[in-house]
C-alpha cells in the first residue's frame, strides 16, 4: 500500500511538471491541444494526490503501525475524528494535505474556466502547477508520509502508536488547521490570475473581477482559521489567553493583513483605475507570506509551540520563495507600462486617500509583526546574543496601529470619492464624534483610567454609529419609496448592494472584536490553594469548593472539582473544572469551565494537587471582561462576508473618468 | 558547573522554605505580574513564567520559586529582571532590550510608518490633478459634459 501511495505521488509530480511545461509551451507556441492536454493533466494530478491521501487516511484509521507517520501521530485508543485529523497533525501529512488542497483548487479553477479567459488560463495553470510541483517535490522526495519503519532491510511495526498530543484533541483543533490551510492555499488562485493577466498584458481588470470571490472566500477561511485557533487557546490552554504573538500565530496573521489591504485597495483599481502596480504587489505579497507562513511552521527556523522540530525542508522553501519573488518582480518591472494609472487624485480629503492610509496602516502592522517575528534571528546573527521578542513588544507597537485602523474603519467609508467638502464631513461625523467623546468622558468619570481601553471604546462607538447611520439612512429612503417595515427595508437595502453593506457588517464585526480586545485591560485573576469547603472571593463572585472527585480510565486519570458560584449571597451557578493526566503521553490537560456572559467570563482552571501542600489543590480563577464580544464579532464578520458573496440585486456600474469620450447620452448609474 | 550546582542548591533551599510557608508562587500577585515579563526557559514553549501551564515544568516551576524568593526579599522589579537576565542571558526577557543593535528592533516599525507616509505624500504629489483647470477656456459643450460628470460622480458610492 505504501508503494502505491509513493507511486501515486511520483506520478503526480511528473504530471504536474508536464502540466506546467505543457501550458507554458502551448501558450507560447500557440498549440491549443497542448494547453488542453495540460489542463487534463491537472485533473489527473488531483486524482493521484487524492489517491495518495486516501491511502494515508486509510492507514491512519486502520492503525497501520508499519508506517512511521501513523505510529508517531495516532494510537489505538484515539477517537476516529482525531485519527482522521492526524492527516494534518504532523509534518509529512500536513504537507500532503497542502498539496491535496492545492490540487483541488487547481482542478476547480481549470474546470470553472474551461470556456472562459482562454488567453490567460495557460499561465494561470502554469503558476498553480509550479507551486504544485514544489509541494510534490517535498511530498515525494523529501518528507514522504509513506516511509515505513524498518530494522535493517526488514519492515517492522510497533504494537501501538504514540498518539496525538492531548492538548490538540479538541474539536476546534481538528478543524483549525484545515480552515487556515484553505486560506493559505487559496491565495494561490488570485496570485495566479494576477500573474496570468500580467504575462499576457491583458487590458482592464478582468483578473480582479474573476478572483474577487476567491479572494473573499479565502480571506474568510483565513479569518476562521485564526479565530478558531484563538478560541481553542482560550478554552484549552488553561490561562485564558487567546493570542500569544507566537511566531506561528504571527505567520497566520501576516497574509491575512496583506489580504485585507488587498481587498480594500482593489476598489481603487475597480472604480478609478488607480494603484494597479500596488495591487499586483499586494496580491503577490499575500501569496509569498502564505508560503512563508508554511515555511515558518514547518522548518523550525523560529522556535514555537506549533513548529515541528528542525527539519531539512527549510532550504527548499527558501529557494522556492526566492524563485517566485524574482519571477514576480521581473514581470511587474517589465510590464510597468501596462499598469499605468488612469485617474488622478483630486483631493487629500477623499475616499482615495483614505484607502492609501488604510493600506499604509495595515502594511505597517504587517511589517511590525514580521519584523518582531524575525528580529530574534536577525539580532542573533548580528550580535550573537539570543533575545526574545515577546507580547510586550507587539502590544506596544500594534495597539496604537490597531486603534488608528479602527478610526479609519469609521471614517473611510463615509468620505466621498474624489473629494469631500467640509460640510459633508461635519454632517457625517459631528454626532458620532460627539457621542464618542461623551462615552469616553462618562467612562473616565466612572473610574476607567486605562488610556488605550478608553480610546478603544470611544472609537468603537464612533464606528458603530457611522455604520448604523448608513443603514438607517438607506433603509429610510427605501421605506419612503416602498412603505415596507424597517427590517424589510434594511434587508432590501443590503440586497441591492451586498458588497457595500456586507462590508459594513464586517466592519461591525471588527468593532465587536475590538470591544473584546479592550476588555483585556480589566482582567482579574487569583490563584489559591484550597481544599473541600474553602471559600474565596474574586471580583463580585464568591467561590466555594463543594467537592473534589478523582478517577481513572484507560486513557487518562482525572480530578474533578465542583465549585459553587455565588453573587450577592445567592447561588448563580456550579462550575466543574477538571484536569486530566494522559498516560500514553505523560501530559496534563486542563478541562477548564467557563461561565460565558456578554459582560464578563468567569473562568476556572483546576490545576490539580499543590506540589507544596500535597493535601491542597491549586485553583486558578479568572475574570475576563467582554471577551465574548470577540466570538460574537467573529460571527458577525462571517455573516457580513457571506453577505458580500451574495450577488447584488442591482448591478452597479462605476463610471470612470474617461466616459466623456464615449457618452452621447448620460451614462446610467443604476440599471 | 559550579553555577548549576549553586542554582540547584538555591532551588532546594527555596523549595524547602516554600514547603514550610506553604505558598504556591502563583498565588502571589507580584510573582504573576513580573512573571509575565520573563520567558519560560524550558526550551520547548514560548510562554511566560506566569502563563506556562506544563505540569511540573522544569523551566517555569524553578523560575517561579526563585521569583517568589526574590519578591519576598523585597527586591525591586528591575533588580529581579536584571538578576534573571544575568543568570539566563537576556533571552529570558520577553521585552527585547532597547540598546545597541536591539534598538533597531524597536524603531524599525515606526521608521516603516514614516517611510510609508513619505510614499503617500509622494503619491499624492505625483497623481494629484493639476490645480482645477481654467473652465473659462472650455467650449460650452464640454462644460455641459463636465457638469454632468460631476453630478454622476457625486452619486458614486
Amino acid at each position: 500500500m505504501e508503494n502505491l501511495g509513493s507511486l501515486a505521488l511520483l506520478l503526480a509530480f511528473c504530471l504536474a511538471a508536464y502540466a506546467f511545461l505543457g501550458s507554458v509551451i502551448g501558450a507560447w507556441k500557440r498549440r491549443p491541444f497542448l494547453v488542453v492536454s495540460a489542463e487534463r493533466a491537472v485533473y489527473s494530478v488531483w486524482f493521484l494526490i487524492t489517491l495518495a491521501s486516501g491511502l494515508l487516511v486509510y492507514a491512519l484509521l486502520e492503525g497501520d503501525f508499519r508506517l512511521g507517520y501513523v505510529a508517531s501521530h495516532t494510537n489505538r485508543a484515539m477517537p476516529v475524528l482525531y485519527k482522521f485529523a492526524a492527516w494534518w497533525g504532523g509534518q509529512e501529512g500536513s504537507l500532503l494535505f497542502w498539496s491535496w488542497l492545492l490540487s483541488c483548487y487547481a482542478a476547480v479553477v481549470v474546470f470553472t474556466n474551461r470556456k472562459k479567459h482562454r488567453a490567460i488560463m495557460p499561465y494561470v495553470t502554469a503558476t498553480i502547477m509550479a507551486t504544485q510541483v514544489f509541494f510534490l517535490i517535498l511530498n515525494a522526495f523529501v518528507v514522504s508520509p509513506f516511509q515505513v519503519l524498518a530494522v535493517g532491510r526488514e519492515i517492522t511495526s510497533v504494537p501501538d502508536g504514540r498518539g496525538l498530543n492531548p492538548l490538540l484533541q479538541y474539536w476546534a483543533m481538528a478543524i483549525h488547521p484545515p480552515t487556515l490551510y484553505l486560506g493559505y492555499v487559496g491565495f494561490v488562485v488570485p496570485y495566479a490570475f494576477a500573474m496570468g493577466s500580467l504575462i499576457v498584458r491583458q487590458p482592464g481588470d478582468a483578473w480582479i473581477h474573476t478572483t474577487r470571490r476567491w479572494t473573499i472566500v479565502t480571506w474568510l477561511f483565513q479569518s476562521c482559521g485564526i479565530l478558531l485557533g484563538a478560541g481553542w487557546a482560550y478554552a484549552v490552554l488553561g490561562w485564558g489567553g487567546y493570542w500569544g504573538w507566537d511566531p506561528v500565530e504571527n505567520a497566520s496573521l501576516l497574509p491575512w493583513i496583506t489580504a485585507t489591504a488587498f481587498l480594500h485597495s482593489v476598489m481603487m483599481q475597480e472604480k478609478k483605475g488607480m494603484m494597479k502596480v500596488w495591487n499586483m504587489v499586494l496580491v503577490s505579497a499575500t501569496f509569498f507570506l502564505c508560503i512563508f507562513g508554511t515555511f515558518l511552521t514547518r522548518s523550525g527556523v523560529v522556535s514555537s509551540v506549533h513548529a515541528f522540530a528542525q527539519s531539512p525542508i527549510g532550504k527548499y522553501f527558501v529557494s522556492f520563495l526566492a524563485i517566485i519573488i524574482a519571477v514576480t518582480v521581473y514581470f511587474i518591472l517589465d510590464r510597468l507600462n501596462y499598469l499605468k494609472t488612469e485617474a488622478r487624485l483630486e483631493s487629500v480629503v477623499s475616499r482615495e486617500s483614505s484607502f492609501l492610509f488604510n493600506n499604509l496602516i495595515l502594511l505597517a502592522s504587517c511589517f511590525a509583526v514580521l519584523w518582531g517575528t524575525l528580529f530574534p534571528v536577525i539580532s542573533e546573527a548580528v550580535t550573537g546574543e539570543k533575545i526574545t521578542v515577546g507580547p510586550p513588544f507587539y502590544n506596544r507597537v500594534n495597539v496604537p496601529i490597531g486603534l488608528f485602523l479602527l478610526f479609519l474603519t469609521g471614517v473611510g467609508p463615509l468620505i466621498a470619492w474624489r473629494r469631500s467638502s467640509l460640510d459633508s464631513l461635519r454632517r457625517n461625523f459631528l454626532w458620532p464624534t460627539a457621542g464618542a467623546i461623551v462615552l469616553v468622558a462618562t467612562l473616565a468619570i466612572a473610574g476607567v483610567r486605562h488610556f488605550y481601553a478608553l480610546m478603544c471604546f470611544g472609537l468603537c462607538l464612533f464606528v458603530a454609529w457611522t455604520v448604523a447611520v448608513e443603514f438607517y439612512k438607506g433603509a429610510k429612503a427605501i421605506r419612503a419609496r416602498t412603505g415596507v417595515n424597517w427590517p424589510a427595508a434594511a434587508i432590501e437595502l443590503t440586497h441591492r448592494n451586498t458588497r457595500r453593506y456586507g462590508g459594513y457588517l464586517v466592519h461591525m464585526g471588527i468593532v465587536f472584536m475590538f470591544i473584546g480586545f479592550a476588555g483585556a485591560a480589566f482582567n482579574q485573576d487569583r490563584t489559591v490553594e484550597v481544599s473541600v469547603g474553602d471559600t474565596f472571593q474574586l471580583g463580585r463572585y464568591e467561590l466555594t469548593v463543594r467537592e473534589i472527585r478523582e478517577g481513572d480510565n484507560e486513557n487518562y486519570s482525572w480530578q474533578h472539582a465542583a465549585i459553587d458560584v455565588k453573587r450577592n449571597g445567592s447561588l448563580v451557578d456550579t462550575m466543574e473544572p477538571e484536569n486530566r493526566f494522559f498516560k500514553a503521553s505523560q501530559q496534563q490537560t486542563h478541562e477548564v469551565d467557563i461561565r460565558r456572559r456578554l459582560n464578563e467570563d468567569l473562568y476556572l482552571n483546576f490545576a490539580g494537587p499543590s506540589n507544596v501542600n500535597p493535601e491542597k489543590f491549586v485553583l486558578q480563577a479568572y475574570i475576563f471582561p467582554l471577551v465574548s464580544w470577540i466570538w460574537l464579532g467573529f460571527a458577525v464578520l462571517v455573516f457580513g462576508t457571506l453577505v458580500c458573496l451574495v450577488p447584488s440585486k442591482v448591478r452597479l456600474q462605476y463610471p470612470r473618468t474617461e466616459v466623456i469620450e464615449v457618452s452621447k447620452k448620460h451614462a446610467p448609474i443604476e440599471k | 558547573m559550579l553555577r548549576l550546582k549553586n542554582s540547584f542548591l538555591l532551588l532546594v533551599l527555596v523549595v524547602a522554605s516554600l514547603a514550610q510557608t506553604g505558598v504556591n508562587p502563583l498565588a502571589n500577585a507580584e510573582v504573576r505580574r513580573i512573571g509575565e515579563k520573563l520567558r519560560c526557559m524550558c526550551g520547548a514553549c514560548s510562554y511566560t513564567v506566569t502563563s506556562c501551564n506544563m505540569l511540573r515544568c522544569h523551566g517555569a516551576e524553578p523560575m517561579r520559586a526563585k521569583l517568589l524568593a526574590m519578591v519576598e526579599k523585597g527586591m525591586t522589579e528591575q533588580a529581579i529582571l536584571d538578576e534573571f537576565a544575568r543568570e539566563y542571558g537576556r533571552v529570558v526577557l520577553t521585552k527585547p532590550p532597547a540598546d545597541g543593535f536591539n534598538l533597531l528592533g524597536w524603531v524599525m516599525p515606526f521608521v516603516a510608518i514614516a517611510a510609508g507616509l513619505l510614499v503617500i505624500w509622494w503619491f499624492i504629489q505625483r497623481f494629484r490633478k493639476p490645480a482645477a483647470g481654467t473652465p473659462a477656456a472650455e467650449p460650452e459643450a464640454l462644460a455641459r459634459y463636465r457638469d454632468r460628470i460631476e453630478k454622476d460622480l457625486e452619486k458614486l458610492d
